[in-house]
């Protein structure tokens, strides 16, 4: 199947050659779904609640059958001694980051996709096999997806993993937010296994509400900032922390969308397919000063 | 003609709605709404209940013996198989709370005159509509974990609960917690600390004086203390800050401005309150509480004047007779200052009708009792 897509994909390579480039780039955007509903769902992480027992890794990867492993295996808190990152063997990853104030207990922080409203990767990928699902679920489609890796490059949190040591068939790893969960009315695999609903799941503006209300209510709980809110252009994942997330390793980032960036330097490259043919040209013309020295020598 | 019958219509039907019993709010007797509400008018669509904690409504108090012994937590039972339902020690716990803000701990929303269970308040699903306050199962692991995991910086859920797989009979084991007590805290009598406060190192705690002469509740200087201040297996190593070192102590004393009030170079001797203040607590003053004379203001100096205490006092009716000494009846009439003279009420002088002969106490202006 993915064979037919790639062999699909080169012979639309080849089109692009021809010079239609404009037209290819137009259907791709046609068949990217990026819907932006008012009532997509969200999660809010309470990283003052959270107390790292890594029963949401267990629970996704029972999930997305990835091997787990035994339940009681994930009390073990040497783990913590290295900070880890999402891949593709765990779509979810909870860090733990010492207190400060040493007579309090470690912040632990759960990571994963953020499932942003802008999505970064979605705007990166060549063959529009991203989309943003009113359900608020950042997902791609594996049967279209070439391996290219420019959703990992692109995303801003980095989370997009491979499976590089799958020789046939590799394919991109990230979480789904438990779209096939959701879509059958459950809940997301971590969110109902966390003991302590650290993870709470409801739609995104309820949730920035309850979140406000907390920082309201508990000033020396929260600091007033809810990661996410706006960040890149919002996500459906929020946090909230009662210590600056730069300390939590969360990437200092602006309000604009991660796309506005990318997509202005990929649009001003091929921008009327003019910069590529001007290269040409320039090559080309180098190549005929080159032959025509050439001539001149032999002359 | 039909208008006529039309407001008769109009009449009747408003009658007998003003007829018809307003509904009566459960709590509007016996409160102010402002005691529960925040704002002015509260409707059902939005209540403005204050958030929780709410441990100022709790009226109702009740001894530990009266707490239930054990609960069996198992209203999660529907949602989840992978854990065993908790039977959990009630009674121990309640015990074990004392020292840590006591029932209120957990129970920190009471409606006057109740007291409810987590399931009273918390829903038993994780979707849900109000999503700000959490779900039943994180209501009790968030009660529960953070003493565990400060004990024993783990997060075993086996400590409370095993996995179903685990569990060979179905029936959940009901351990029997009747005599399963926390043991008696062994109170210190007098710590004394070495201090790194140069001009006065030493620092002399009298326990007992704070418990049984300042009538100090364990919970008015241990409110905070976590199980783990006792039963921590591995201590952290803490590195408290000045302010944290000297939390307790300033609820009470100025831990600011005058350091030597308990900094001293050497043991201070038990308290003493001629020594300090100069106003012997001889017998009358002796077995009082220390509030019933400083309660008002704090621990300040008070004037050694009786009215200042004892304000009905007044020449026209004050009973010598409670002093110990009955008057005789030619100085029964007397001011109080011909003999006290200066409110001196320790030594009387008699200079002012007698010789200089005659002093206190060998002659005596009545009988002693």
């Amino acid at each position: 199947m993915l064979k037919q897509d790639r062999r699909s994909f080169l012979k639309t390579s080849a089109l692009i050659g021809a010079g239609i480039t404009g037209l290819k780039s137009k259907d791709t955007k046609a068949q990217t779904r990026h819907v932006i509903s008012e009532d997509r769902m969200g999660v809010l992480v309470d990283t003052t609640v959270c107390i790292g027992c890594r029963k949401c890794e267990w629970a996704c990867k029972t999930a997305h059958d990835l091997p787990a492993g035994d339940i009681e295996s994930y009390e073990d808190r040497s783990v913590y001694e290295k900070m880890r990152r999402p891949d593709d063997k765990a779509l979810t990853v909870v860090n733990e980051y010492s207190n400060p104030d040493p007579t309090k207990l470690p912040t632990n922080v759960k990571v994963q996709c953020m499932h942003c409203d802008e999505p970064a990767c979605l705007s990166a990928c060549i063959v529009g096999a991203f989309s943003k699902d009113e359900s608020g679920s950042v997902v791609w489609d594996t049967e279209k997806c070439i391996g290219c890796r420019y959703c990992m490059i692109a995303c801003p949190f980095q989370i997009p993993a491979f499976e590089y040591d799958k020789a046939l068939q590799p394919d991109i790893k990230k979480c789904d937010f438990c779209i096939e969960r959701t879509t059958q009315g459950q809940l997301p695999a971590c969110v109902e296994i966390c003991p302590v609903e650290a993870l709470t799941y409801g739609r995104r503006k309820d949730l920035i509400e309850v979140a406000r209300k907390k920082i309201k209510n508990y000033p020396d709980r929260y600091i007033d900032s809810i990661l996410g809110d706006t960040e890149v252009g919002g996500t459906s994942w929020m946090y909230l922390s009662g210590r600056d997330f730069q300390e939590l390793d969360f990437p200092k980032l602006g309000e604009d969308p991660a796309p506005g960036v990318s997509e202005s330097i990929q649009h001003g490259i091929f921008a009327y397919f003019v910069p590529p043919i001007s290269l040409y040209a320039l090559l080309g013309g180098v190549m005929w000063l080159n032959k025509k020295k050439e001539k001149s020598k032999e002359e | 003609m039909k208008k006529i019958s039309i407001i008769i219509l109009v009449f009747i039907s408003a009658s007998i709605y003003a007829q018809k019993e307003l509904e009566q709010h459960p709590m509007a007797k016996s409160l102010e709404c402002n005691y529960c509400h925040s704002c002015e008018i509260p409707t059902k669509d939005d209540p403005c209940l204050y958030t929780c904690p709410r441990t100022h409504m709790v009226t109702l108090q009740h001894p530990v013996e009266d707490a239930p012994e054990v609960i069996v937590l198992d209203e999660l039972k529907e949602q989840s198989d992978l854990y065993a339902p908790v039977v959990f020690s009630h009674r121990l716990h309640a015990e074990m709370s004392n020292m840590a803000g006591g029932c209120q701990l957990c129970h920190h929303y009471n409606p006057p005159g109740v007291i409810l269970g987590c399931q009273e308040c918390h829903e038993n699903s994780r979707s849900r509509t109000d999503l700000n306050k959490p779900d039943l199962k994180g209501a009790y692991h968030r009660q529960c974990i953070d003493c565990h995991r400060e004990w024993t910086h783990e997060v075993e859920c086996a400590s409370c609960h095993l996995l179903n797989e685990k569990i060979v009979a179905d029936e959940v084991q009901v351990k029997d917690y009747s005599e399963i007590k926390h043991p008696k805290i062994i109170e210190p009598t007098k710590i004394v600390y070495n201090t790194e406060f140069d001009d006065g190192d030493i620092v002399t705690f009298y326990h007992d004086e704070h418990v049984n002469l300042f009538n100090l509740d364990c919970s008015s200087c241990h409110s905070n203390s976590s199980c783990a201040s006792c039963h921590d297996t591995t201590p952290l190593k803490l590195e408290p800050t000045l302010d944290q070192l000297h939390r307790v102590c300033s609820e009470c004393h100025d831990t600011e401005d005058d350091c030597t009030n308990c900094h001293i170079k050497k043991e201070r001797p038990r308290f003493n309150h001629e020594l300090i203040t100069g106003f012997d607590l001889n017998k009358y003053h002796k077995n009082i509480d220390c509030k019933s004379c400083h309660g008002k203001d704090g621990f300040k100096g008070l004037n050694d004047n009786c009215g200042t205490c004892h304000t009905d006092w007044s020449p026209g009716n004050f009973d010598h007779k409670i002093t110990g000494l009955i008057l005789s009846e030619s100085h029964e009439g007397n001011d109080c200052e011909v003999c006290h003279e200066n409110n001196n009420f320790k030594k009387p002088t008699c200079s002012m009708c007698h010789d200089e002969d005659v002093t206190y106490p060998d002659f005596m202006p009545g009988e002693e009792i």
